[in-house]
């Protein structure tokens, strides 16, 4: 099942290409606004799915509406350093993460605004996204961890370089627009094995990145374990599980960004750059070398 | 003045005769979906609540300060916004870059709770006290004009910290955010209380000793500058608090059975316990060491940059 949020707060089950509305389904959620209602909505998603089924198999799919991201402003926004191998031949690197602002977030149709900060340039980095379904600390290193999901999504972890104090400062990460998620949540049912999905990032219909989830260093179900092993996660929590940097690229204004994840979806955001500012376009080969660098002696 | 979370799930205000009076009901009219709505919705109408409480408190009735339960004054912030090292720490050298992280808004505590260290092979674990600045509404942008305006109160906070875990040579942060390492109490005091923010003195005492001791006259960047730089980056809301990073000098581990107060002057002081099940022991008293490796590598911040990404 694929479930969106649109525009105008409506619930949607995506079908066949159309929606069919199912926020009936959640009319007993009490929220002020869709950031307080979505983590609610994660957290019944499994013990409703009886009901979704049976309104979506009943209904007729209407056109797709605008959508916004299917969790407007997570409680925790939750990303993985580097988590792929990258064709480098080095031992797996310690695991890491870190929280992003939950206001970066923006919806599939939205446009990335780069802000007048001295960046020198401002990369995508193509995720595949989890999205948590219930209360969880301390979760297992195996399957059983993956019942704490409510599903899966795509994100775009936009990144400004060279802000901040230290070499690898995430500030420049967590400037509002800058984490495009969605377009919807994909329950875990539909995708049978995390570790081997198609990622790619085209820019202006350009390729850039292209990677499998199969070169992850560390699974999905070992980021679930050792992040629950710091903090509690609660339902509507994302982790970003990571890029490939083989395939960044520059964003600048004016571009189109297309995101794909097989069977997850498609996540289309625009750029804007009030200072349009430019940079050299296709993939930055430089920075593709030093990631492979590191971690190799 | 006061705002209090107290007796797990209610707000209230301290009067001067140090009782706590019971706001909850009056919070009600905003329609809270639970308790962690309480703070922000009396944030965001506090100036058209303000002759009511006033109103309240003047009526006393309120418990004595013993009789109630204080909880963290945050319940359940939607950003936790950490500065890095943002004090002189009586170095000579120029203003560092501006620089923050984010921590975990899962991590809270407050007075009477307790920290529990995790099982997780850490070099050491430290208390970081801190200034808080929380946030009195939607801001995005602030002009200098105007970024203290966006100031609800302060608030004293304590930014326990693992550190050794996570990668090694990209300063981790994730160390920071294990539940029941992020304590902020006693009480949010309104900014009016407040005159000068950079004027106030923050001690941490473990079991009794004391460990920090600094002013935050010695801030690197000031809570206004701070307010302009965080909202250039990210929309602040009713409720978010900033952690105005801490004076490294003075640092010490915290562990099993340690029982610590952090105070900063004109707020306030309060008191968590350690925990920890493994019973590991670190030297007691000030971690020098920390303290100078703090100075050393702020005098060549260039030195740790390594051209990693995320």
């Amino acid at each position: 099942m694929r479930l969106v949020l649109t525009r105008d707060e409506r619930i949607g089950v995506e079908l066949d290409g159309g929606m069919i509305d199912v926020s009936a389904a959640f009319a007993d959620i009490r929220y002020r606004t869709s950031a307080d209602r979505m983590p609610r909505v994660m957290a019944v998603l499994h013990e409703r799915r009886t009901d979704l089924e049976r309104m979506a198999a009943n209904g007729a799919p209407s056109a797709m509406p605008a959508l916004q991201a299917p969790v407007p402003r997570p409680p925790k926004l939750i990303a993985a350093f580097g988590n792929y191998r990258e064709g480098a031949e080095r031992e797996r690197q310690t695991q890491d993460m870190f929280l992003e602002s939950p206001d970066s977030v923006i919806g599939s149709g939205d446009s990335v605004v780069l802000p007048n900060h001295p960046a020198s340039i401002f990369h995508h980095e193509a995720e595949l996204a989890l999205v948590i379904g219930q209360r969880a600390k301390d979760l297992p290193t195996d399957e059983r961890a993956l019942a704490a999901l409510a599903g899966y999504t795509c994100a775009i972890d936009v990144s400004a370089r060279g802000l901040g104090r230290i070499g690898p400062s995430r500030i420049g990460k967590s400037f509002d627009t800058f984490t495009p998620l969605g377009p919807a949540i994909v329950t875990i049912d539909e995708i049978p094995d995390p570790q081997n999905l198609h990622v790619t990032l085209a820019v202006n219909g350009e390729p850039r990145q292209d990677y499998s989830t199969r070169d992850m260093e560390y699974s999905v179900v070992e980021i679930l374990a050792y992040i629950s092993s710091f903090m509690t996660l609660v339902p509507g929590d994302v982790i970003m599980c990571g890029t490939n940097h083989q395939g960044l690229g520059a964003l600048q204004d004016g571009d189109q960004v297309t995101m794909m994840i097989e069977d997850v979806g498609t996540l289309s955001v625009a750029v804007r750059d009030p200072q349009r500012r430019a940079w050299p376009r296709g993939i930055d080969q430089d920075m593709a070398d030093r990631q492979r660098a590191v971690g190799v002696s | 003045m006061r705002i209090v979370a107290f007796d797990d799930g209610k707000l209230g205000v301290v009067a001067n005769d140090e009782t706590v009076v019971d706001v909850t009901d009056l919070l009600q009219q905003f329609d809270p979906l639970g308790a962690a709505d309480l703070l922000p919705d009396l944030i965001t109408h506090f100036d058209e609540l303000r002759p009511e409480l006033d109103r309240k408190v003047a009526a006393g009735g309120g418990k004595p300060l013993a009789q109630v339960k204080l909880n963290s004054p945050l319940t359940r912030p939607a950003k936790i916004v950490c500065l890095m090292g943002n004090y002189r720490e009586g170095t000579d050298r120029p203003l560092q870059i501006l620089d923050l992280f984010f921590k975990s808004p899962e991590g809270i505590a407050g007075p009477g709770d307790t920290v529990v260290l995790p099982p997780h092979q850490a070099d050491i674990f430290h208390h970081e006290a801190e200034l808080a600045v929380v946030i009195g509404r939607e801001a995005k942008d602030l002009a200098d004009a105007e970024a203290m305006d966006a100031v609800f109160g302060y608030v004293v906070y304590n930014d326990i910290s693992a550190r050794g875990l996570g990668r090694t040579g990209i300063n981790s942060f994730l160390g920071k955010s294990f539940d029941t390492f992020a304590l902020f109490g006693p009480w949010i005091v309104t900014k009016d209380e407040i005159p000068d923010p950079q004027a106030l003195h923050v001690t941490v005492d473990v079991n009794g000793e004391r460990r920090q001791d600094y002013s935050t006259s010695d801030m690197e960047r000031p809570v206004s500058e701070l307010m302009t730089y965080i909202s250039s980056v990210t929309t602040l809301h009713p409720g978010d608090v900033i952690c105005c990073g801490t004076n490294h000098q003075g640092l010490g581990s915290v562990q099993d059975g340690d029982a610590m107060v952090t105070a900063v002057s004109g707020i306030g002081s309060f008191t968590v316990h350690i925990r920890d099940e493994h019973e590991r022991a670190w030297q007691r008293g000030i971690d020098r060491a920390a303290g100078e490796r703090v100075k050393a590598a702020a005098q060549h911040p260039v030195a740790q940059a390594s051209g990693r990404t995320g």
